[in-house]
Formats: structure tokens, C-alpha cells, sequence
């Protein structure tokens, strides 16, 4: 085989047995002009004409292929808020192998079909395979899947697809356009927590400003907690889907611009809410309640460049969400119940990205949401279930080494009362162009009244080893 | 929470990657006949700026451990493989700002992550870069400082390349002495030498800098670049001299860090210059909108067929 198809990365494992058979190493390159260079092959393979032998239909599509192990290695008990002790002996939470496969296909001039989609299967020892009596689990999941027509000044986008709002990404108020699953402390692609919506975009291109709008007619929400995952609690009754007795729709529309630097968005949509909210059902038994919450949202986000440091700033105002109230009728004889009031929202993050050298970097955080008028919407004998205001702080310091070939990654992230925190160091090392391993460590605390107290004293540790082709 | 790629943690490794290709690319020109080594690198200067604009280029970066083996020097292991497409422009005052998009297309990991760069030859202004999220469909502007004089030279794509390789055309800083004639790969070249004044020294990883210029082709056939201690840390090989579109280019270079014992080579497969680039190609649109990328680059692959 000629050198020629070097590109694919299969047939460059047999070029370099070839070319690059075993060499001495030599400590001392002292005198190079005693040694002939004979350009490492790289002239030959990359510059001849040879035709790749890889078939049209599969250009189009690559593949990562990832096996996770991960444990919970403390053995320890939390005491929860009722004064009941949760014990949690150490134990292996993720083995699984996951085939994430993207195809991108501009087919025809103007035109591009783009689709991604996963498959995984649960190993023994992950709590999947535990959900499932004790059987090998598997899971298929569609992410993206859409055509896109796009002309002079426009572009058209109709099926499943990504939208993303705000200048922070991963910690934005405004990023609450696709709905997410967070089942794990730990994801292998991001695609693990960001779920795709089914979309129709319009994209309208004018000279500095870019007009974004979307319409969708099915929208979707947050899944209920796995059974067995760390996040999984048991709930008093099953948590269904939605049942949609009516039609809902959402739609919205950004217009972004720049300017030297800084980019400027200013959002306004009609929106669910991702998180639906469960109520007792009538009867006492059985399913769930679930309602929509409809709501309005108006945006702003910007951000600032000034040399090594990018402020960022988004703004969210939201009208009419639903926040869940107990109601205790004082002179009534009846069970306090909980119920939804409609209130105003409003959210800001406000993050910072520090460029310390050409390797280093560091981000910084800060995600406050706060109901604005409680006193007015509360009614008599009604308190709110949540805090006031809520938020977090996330801080991440990111170290590039070996060229790039080391990744290492320090990420704290605490809520803004300091009830719970986490705290991850991981290292993403590349040992070929396709294959890459990374070893993570992440501890948690809670307090006992929080919502994440089952995490408090947990210590994980685990490995992702990951093949792109 | 693996939230960002890591690929881009530095942005300077993209930056400029068409004037990267300046290593390249010099005139054809009938050899000077008794030119200084000023005389010689203004030209080479001049020449740079004409052959990197409008231009639209495919490169491909590979890396590997080197050692010695038979006399020979040659991978301990296999290569790493980047493969870049690249379209610049430059605009501004005289013409010294450089607007471009690079796509990456190899390794599969990496696929389809791009970066719109906008720098700026005037040091009060900030560069501009904005990297495409390929996972997440968006675009996010990175903070990248302003001018290469300020910060401290960056590998370019994880290779043995850096930002300062590609900083040319600062000749007051240089003391530059024209050494010698001599023959490299069995050319005519000039041997010249270039020492940083004391202000560049403080910027620089170079002390020294020896270049084999082509005395027909006006190409650098070859580089040593040393250290405050004397010691040659790296060498810069150049092959594969093409004459295209009246321009001589070295379409293979090949750095080589002897103090890591790790080489880099830059492979041009595709160099065009001279091309009518739309002005809205180079713009956020472009990252993000792939049918209109592809669309267009099509038009512009028309232009030079």
C-alpha cells in the first residue's frame, strides 16, 4: 500500500509500520548535519493524487465509540432532613459503551442534512443494568435530525435541533430553549445532558445583524429522574410523561449583532417551562399530576472583550412561571396541599473568562434568579416551598499541556448559599488522533436540608476511554 | 462536567494561520546580486503580504516523535494528523488586517470546530475571534488579548509551529548580518543571520536565527534557531519548491524541536491566492451555517478551477 492514503486514520497505522519502524531515540541530536532527513514520508503520502478508498455514502459520517467506568468509592451514611440515615456503601455507578454517530451531508448546493444520534448499553455493575433487573440494558437515542435550506440572506432549518440562548455557555438563565437530562455527575458527550428539540429556525442575515426566530409544535420537557441514578429520588407517586389534552406550541425570536468587541442579543418568546410540576393525583394512588407551565420571556445578553478577559452578561425576565406554594387554610380542618402561583422571574448570570497564558484560562460564574413579587401573588396562609432567590457560582480553571495533548480541567461549582457544592478535577490526555482517555474525580457535599443531600460525602472517581473515527 | 471543548483553550493557535503560510511563499524574483541581508528580507516582507491575501488554502499539520535510525531521521511513533481549511482576507490600512475562517477537518474529534479570527496590525486594537461549538450549534467570541508582541508564543494547533514562526516582518528589531554564500539541498542560498535587539530578545525564544535563503527562488530552504545559550533548539526544513501563480512556494516545512525531539511538517495541498472572497463569507454566518459554507466554498473552488 502506498503512503498516498495516510489521511484514514486506519491505513496511517500501516504507514507508519513502514516508514516509521523502530527508531533509536537518541538523546543528543547534536550534530544534524551528519544525519540525512528523509521528510518522515510526509511529501509522498500527502501531496500523490491516489483516491481515498473510503466510499462516498460514508464520508459524510464520523464516530466515537466511548466505554465509562465510574464508582462511588466512599462508603458512608447521610443523615438526611427527617433525621433518617442514607447509607451509601461504595459502589460502581457507570459501565457502560456508548457509539455517538454524526452525519453531515451538504448534498446539494444550499442544502445540508445534519443528524447525530446515540447508542449505549449498560453494562453489569451500572445502575441501568440494575434498573433492569439485573439484564444488559440498552439505549438508542435520535439528537439531531434536520435539513437546512439556506440562500443569500436566509436560512431555513426544520426538525431536531440545538438552540442555544446567552453569552455563558452551560450556565446561562437564557440557555432554556432545549430541554436537558442530568442523570449523571459525569457525561461523555454532551449530548448525554442537552436534549434536542423538534424545530423549525429561520435565520435572516443583514449585514452586521443576524435575526434568529423559531417555532415549535411539540415541545418537550425534563425527564424524570433514572431509577438508581445519583440524582434519582423516590418520588410518592410514578412521575409520567406529560399527558397533552391540548395543543402547545412555543416560539421566540433573537436579534444579534457585533460590534467591535462585543456581540450584543436582545430575545423575547413564548415558552414552557422544561420542568413540569407534579402534583398528588386526585384519587391518592397512581400517576402523578404533571402541568405545562406557560410563561413569557424577555432577554438580554452581551458580551465585552478588553484583551485577555471576556465579561459576559445575560439577562432573563420571565412572566408568569409557576412556583409551587403550601397552603395552609388556618381555620380550615383540611390537609395543607401544595399548590402553583403564577409569579414574575427575574435572572441574571454574570460570568468573566481570564486568559492567563496560551495554555490557561479561567471562568468564573455567578447564576442568580429571584421571584419578584411574592408578597403580591402569595395568598393567605401560603408559603413558597423554594427560596426566594436561587443561583449558583461555578468556577473552572483549564490547563492546555503537551501541545494540547493533556487537557487538565479544576471545576467548582456551589449553590449561592453554599447548601451544596461540587468539586471536579479531570484530565482528558490524547494518545493518537483517535484515541483519547480521561480520568475524573469529583466530590460533593450537601446539607441535609438540601435538595442534593443524598450526594453529601460522595466521592467518585471513574475513566472514559473514547475512539473517533 | 466536560461543558467546552478543550481543543481551542488558546486561540492564538489559529490565529493568522494564512500569514502562518508566509513561511512559504516568496517572490519569484532574478537574484540580487549584491544584496544585504535588509535588502533580502524586505523583500521577502513585501512579498508575504501580497501572496496571503484573499487566499484560500488547505493545510495539513502532522506530528510525531523523532529519532535516528540508519543515519536517517525518522517517527518513533505515529503521527498526529490536522488537517485545516482555511480562507483570509486582508483589509484596513495598508492593507495589514487579516479577517479569515479555519475549519478543521481531520481528526474526526475534532471535525467541523471552526474560528473566524479578525486581527488587527494596530497594537491598541484587541484581536477578534469567535470559536464555533460544534456540539452545541453556537458560536462563542474568546478572549484572545491583542497584538502576538504581548503575549508569549503559542503552539499553533498543538505542533511544533508557534505564533512566533509566523511573526515576520520586524526587521528594526533584528540585527540582521548576511553570513555567507553557501548550497543547501543543493541550491545557491545566502546564509543570513538575524540577532533580536534587546527589546525583542524579551519577547523572543529565538537569540539567533540562521536562514538558508534559495538565491534564485527566494524561498528559505532552511532555518537554525537558537537559544539565549548558543544551543540550536530548533530547525526549520523546507521542501517540495513549486512555482504557483508566479509565486515560489514550499509546499512541505518541517519544524523540528531538538530539544523535545518532536518534528512538526506543514503540508500546503492546497494554495490559491488572488481570489475574490465575498466580503459576508467571512463573518459568524459562515461557522454556523454549513449549507451556506459549503455553498460557497464551492464558488470559490469554481474560481481557481
Amino acid at each position: 500500500m502506498s503512503c498516498s492514503n495516510v489521511l484514514r486514520p486506519s491505513n496511517l497505522a500501516l504507514c507508519c509500520a513502514l516508514a516509521c519502524a523502530p527508531a533509536t531515540a537518541q538523546d543528543a541530536l547534536d550534530n544534524l548535519d551528519g544525519l540525512s532527513f528523509d521528510n518522515i514520508g510526509f511529501d509522498d503520502a500527502f501531496f500523490e493524487t491516489e483516491q481515498d478508498s473510503t466510499p462516498a455514502w460514508l464520508e459524510p459520517f464520523s464516530f466515537r465509540l466511548s466505554q465509562q467506568v465510574f464508582a462511588q468509592v466512599n462508603s458512608h451514611g447521610t443523615e438526611l432532613a427527617d433525621g433518617s440515615i442514607y447509607n451509601k456503601p461504595a459502589k460502581t455507578e457507570n459501565s457502560r459503551f456508548s457509539l455517538l454517530t454524526r452525519y453531515q451531508n451538504p448534498f446539494a448546493a444550499g442544502w445540508l442534512l445534519q443528524a447525530s444520534a446515540q447508542a449505549k448499553v449498560y453494562w453489569p455493575g451500572d445502575y441501568e443494568y440494575r434498573a433492569n433487573d439485573r439484564n444488559i440494558d440498552t439505549e438508542f437515542r435520535l439528537n439531531e435530525f434536520f435539513v437546512q435550506r439556506s440562500s443569500d440572506d436566509n436560512s431555513l432549518k426544520l426538525g431536531a435541533q440545538t438552540v442555544v440562548w446567552g453569552e455563558n455557555i452551560g450556565n446561562s438563565v437564557l440557555d432554556v430553549i432545549n430541554t436537558s437530562e442530568f442523570r449523571d455527575l459525569t457525561i461523555i458527550d454532551i449530548e448525554d445532558a442537552r436534549l434536542n428539540q423538534w424545530l423549525m429556525v429561520w435565520d435572516h442575515f443583514d449585514d452586521n445583524r443576524q435575526i434568529s426566530s423559531f417555532v415549535n409544535l411539540y415541545p418537550g420537557f425534563n425527564p424524570a429522574p433514572v431509577r438508581g441514578s445519583p440524582f434519582f429520588f423516590e418520588p410518592a407517586f410514578n412521575l409520567t410523561d406529560y399527558r397533552r389534552d391540548k395543543a402547545l406550541f412555543e416560539i421566540g425570536s433573537q436579534v444579534r449583532w457585533s460590534i467591535t468587541g462585543s456581540d450584543i442579543s436582545i430575545m423575547a418568546a413564548y415558552l414552557y417551562e422544561n420542568q413540569l410540576h407534579y402534583s398528588a393525583p386526585s384519587s391518592g394512588v397512581g400517576d402523578a399530576e404533571s402541568e405545562a407551565s406557560d410563561y413569557l420571556l424577555l432577554g438580554f445578553s452581551a458580551n465585552r472583550a478588553i484583551g485577555k478577559l471576556l465579561l459576559n452578561l445575560d439577562i432573563a425576565y420571565s412572566h408568569d412561571i409557576l412556583v409551587d406554594a403550601l397552603w395552609s387554610p388556618i381555620l380550615s380542618a383540611s390537609d395543607p396541599e401544595v399548590v402553583t402561583v403564577p409569579m414574575k422571574k427575574l435572572g441574571a448570570t454574570a460570568g468573566l473568562e481570564y486568559a492567563i497564558d496560551n495554555d490557561q484560562n479561567i471562568i468564573l460564574g455567578v447564576n442568580a434568579e429571584s421571584l419578584l413579587n411574592k408578597n403580591d401573588r402569595l395568598g393567605k396562609d401560603q408559603t413558597l416551598l423554594a427560596d426566594v432567590t436561587t443561583g449558583n457560582v461555578l468556577l473552572r480553571y483549564s490547563n492546555s499541556m503537551r501541545n494540547g495533548d493533556a487537557q487538565l480541567a479544576v471545576t467548582i461549582q456551589s449553590a449561592l448559599d453554599a447548601a451544596s457544592l461540587l468539586a471536579s478535577v479531570s484530565l482528558n490526555y490524547t494518545l493518537t488522533d483517535n484515541l483519547a482517555v480521561m480520568s475524573q474525580i469529583i466530590a460533593t457535599r450537601a446539607d441535609n436540608d438540601s435538595a442534593l443531600a443524598v450526594l453529601d460525602e460522595d466521592l467518585r472517581m471513574g475513566m472514559t476511554l473514547t475512539w473517533s473515527f | 462536567m466536560r461543558v467546552l471543548p478543550q481543543l481551542f483553550n488558546s486561540p492564538k493557535r489559529v490565529l493568522g494561520l494564512s500569514a502562518l503560510l508566509a513561511l512559504a511563499l516568496l517572490h519569484s524574483s532574478t537574484a540580487l546580486a549584491q544584496a544585504s541581508a535588509r535588502e533580502i528580507l524586505e523583500k521577502v516582507e513585501d512579498a508575504q503580504r501580497s501572496t496571503t491575501d484573499s487566499a484560500f488554502n488547505r493545510i495539513q499539520l502532522s506530528s510525531c516523535q523523532f529519532g535516528v535510525r540508519d543515519n536517517q531521521i525518522t517517527c518513533t511513533e505515529r503521527a498526529r494528523v490536522k488537517a485545516l481549511e482555511s480562507v483570509g482576507v486582508n483589509f484596513g490600512p495598508e492593507n495589514k488586517d487579516t479577517r479569515s475562517v479555519t475549519v478543521v477537518l481531520e481528526p474526526p474529534a475534532e471535525k467541523g470546530i471552526g474560528m473566524l479570527s479578525v486581527t488587527y496590525d494596530d497594537s491598541d486594537l484587541d484581536n477578534e475571534t469567535w470559536l464555533y461549538l460544534s456540539a452545541l450549534g453556537t458560536v462563542k467570541r474568546i478572549a484572545s488579548g491583542n497584538s502576538d508582541d504581548d503575549t508569549e508564543p503559542a503552539s499553533i494547533f498543538g505542533s511544533e509551529f508557534t505564533t512566533e514562526d509566523q511573526d515576520t516582518g520586524k526587521l528594526d528589531e533584528y540585527a540582521l548580518t548576511l553570513l555567507e554564500d553557501g548550497v543547501e539541498a543543493g541550491r545557491d542560498v545566502w546564509i543570513i543571520e538575524s540577532i533580536p535587539n534587546e527589546e525583542r530578545a524579551r519577547k523572543t525564544r529565538y537569540a539567533r536565527t540562521v536562514q538558508y535563503i534559495d538565491k534564485e527562488r527566494f524561498v528559505a530552504l532552511r532555518a537554525d534557531l537558537y537559544d539565549q545559550h548558543g544551543r540550536e533548539i530548533k530547525r526549520l526544513l523546507a521542501s517540495r519548491v513549486e512555482l504557483i501563480n508566479d509565486v515560489w512556494v514550499a509546499r512541505s516545512l518541517t519544524m523540528m524541536n531538538l530539544v523535545s525531539n518532536r518534528l512538526s511538517n506543514m503540508a500546503i495541498l492546497e494554495i490559491n491566492t488572488g481570489i475574490d472572497v465575498p466580503e459576508d463569507f467571512l463573518s459568524q454566518r459562515t461557522l454556523t451555517d454549513v449549507a451556506f459554507r459549503e455553498t460557497e466554498l464551492q464558488k470559490l473552488r469554481e474560481q481557481i478551477n
